[in-house]
């Protein structure tokens, strides 16, 4: 019965999915074709500046480490900034991810403003917010710091609530029949179960902003950015390629520590 | 029955989800050290009525009383203060994996422990022994500091049952407690059930699937059916 009038009432259904699948084609290639343009490619402008990167290329070998010293101490610093800078975020983090997990918040009217207080913190990068702490509290890594602590405070906040949320709802509930307050249930019951995946959502955000605060130097907040736009504005590539070198070194050295601490807590 | 021995009682408990009724007028009285088993199949209401005893889940109507205190119609401290009078046992044990058998036991005295306590870990010896004796009662004296998720299925629903000891309630709730055991295991915690009920007077209310562990293990058995409760 049903393979006899399934087919009949499928074939308007058919032709109907067919030019819904078009118009989205259509739609996608005009959004490229949109973006393409506004985007302002230019193959000519590339194949004219290509002779310049060479020269420059030519001019960074060897690299100049005569001041290895003071590119160290800036590295440090980009290091230091995303650390305090992602703590304090977890500091700002902590009880507002507990207001936004739907299994740990008091009221649901607490929670969708905690999700969209960490959505908007979340979306402004912490660069934009350097930019707006180097004006407040003057150049110098103090402005990346809070930068940093207030951009990741969103995403630390947000990926712990989702960790929380996948937790067995279970041996909660078993918990608060004890007439435990919703605080020690949490402490209790829940925080040892999810502490693995927030340590290790912590550390992934720490190597991660390890990485991205290298440009907030640019903004005049601190760290190895503010050497590496000096030498780019004085064409010392040389400098500049050493820079690059610590750099990656540096990077690569977190990215690892990071995994093998995070494999350690799985 | 001798007054003041009346340990949990129901009167028309009620709810409804949608068009179904899950619970209709169930009302029961279980005495002090009594053990009643309720059969039923899955979906007849039995796990809605022991979240409606808890108020896990807000009944439609009705009255519960444990200890002949009331817990609907309150809130607060005083729902706080009797829920603790009700120990729960579920199927798939609710223990807290990465913590030993005795920290599980010791969640059951959450309540009257400061704060302090409850985060850093530092117990009470009080609390610390009761939770021991708890442990000692359901035969796993030898496991204290054994990781939950190490031990065996049997094992970690006696941790459950000795939790709700430690929480000193006076009613177990105990929701398809050996669904998920072997037969042998099975037998053993419905026996140690048992016994706890004799020895503390501890008053039981359990949902089984298997009417031959009901007749040799409960004093009484009781029979759900659409939401309602009578006789098997």
């Amino acid at each position: 019965m049903a393979e006899v009038s399934a087919p009949q009432p499928a074939q308007p259904g058919l032709a109907a999915g067919r030019l819904k699948f078009a118009a989205l084609l259509l739609a996608t290639a005009a959004f490229y074709l949109a973006c393409i343009y506004v985007a302002d490619l230019n193959l000519a402008k590339l194949w004219l500046g290509l002779p310049r990167l060479a020269t420059w290329a030519g001019r960074a070998w060897p690299p100049d480490f005569s001041e290895f010293p003071i590119l160290l101490y800036r590295a440090a610093e980009t290091v230091a900034m995303a650390t305090v800078g992602i703590s304090i975020g977890a500091l700002i983090a902590a009880p507002v991810c507990l207001l936004a997990a739907a299994n740990t918040t008091p009221s649901l009217w607490l929670a969708y403003p905690a999700r969209w207080v960490l959505n908007a913190l979340r979306g402004i990068d912490s660069f934009v917010f350097a930019l707006i702490f180097v004006a407040a509290v003057g150049l110098g890594p103090f402005a990346g710091v809070l930068g940093i602590a207030l951009h990741s405070a969103g995403s630390i906040a947000k990926l712990w609530a989702e960790a929380i949320e996948t937790a067995a709802p279970g041996p909660l509930e078993a918990a608060r029949m004890s007439g435990a307050s919703r605080l020690k249930v949490f402490l209790y019951a829940l925080l040892p179960d999810v502490m693995p995946s927030l340590a290790s959502i912590l550390l992934y955000l720490w190597e991660f902003n390890v990485r991205s605060s290298t440009v907030l130097g640019i903004v005049g907040a601190g760290g190895i950015g503010q050497e590496l736009k000096n030498s780019m504005d004085l064409l010392l590539f040389d400098r500049l390629f050493a820079i690059l070198l610590i750099i990656l070194a540096m990077v690569t050295a977190i990215d690892a520590l990071s995994a093998w601490l995070r494999r350690k807590l799985s | 029955m001798m007054a003041g021995t009346l340990q949990l009682e129901t009167m028309g408990l009620s709810k409804r989800f949608g068009d179904t009724l899950a619970l209709d007028g169930v009302s029961l009285k279980i005495e002090r050290g009594e053990f009643v088993a309720v059969l039923g199949p899955s979906g007849s209401g039995k796990s809605t009525l022991f979240r409606c005893i808890t108020r896990l889940t807000e009944p439609d109507s009705g009255e519960v009383y444990v200890g002949g205190r009331p817990m609907l119609g309150v809130g607060g401290q005083t729902l706080a203060a009797t829920r603790r009078e009700i120990g729960i046992v579920f199927q798939q044990f609710n223990i807290i994996r990465r913590r030993t058998a005795l920290e599980n036991v010791l969640a059951g005295r959450l309540r009257a422990m400061p704060l302090w306590r409850v985060a850093s870990g530092v117990f009470a010896r009080t609390d610390i022994e009761c939770a021991a004796a708890a442990l000692d009662a359901v035969g796993l004296s030898k496991q204290l500091h054994q990781r939950a998720d190490t031990l065996s299925g049997g094992q970690q629903q006696r941790v459950a049952i000795a939790r709700a000891l430690a929480q000193e309630s006076r009613v177990l709730l105990a929701d398809e407690p050996v669904a998920s055991l072997d037969p042998e295991t099975a037998a053993s915690v419905l026996a140690l059930m048992h016994s706890l009920a004799r020895s503390t007077g501890l008053a039981i209310l359990c949902t089984l699937h298997q009417p031959e562990f009901a007749s040799r293990y409960a004093d009484r058995t009781l029979q759900m059916r659409n939401g309602r409760l009578g006789d098997p």
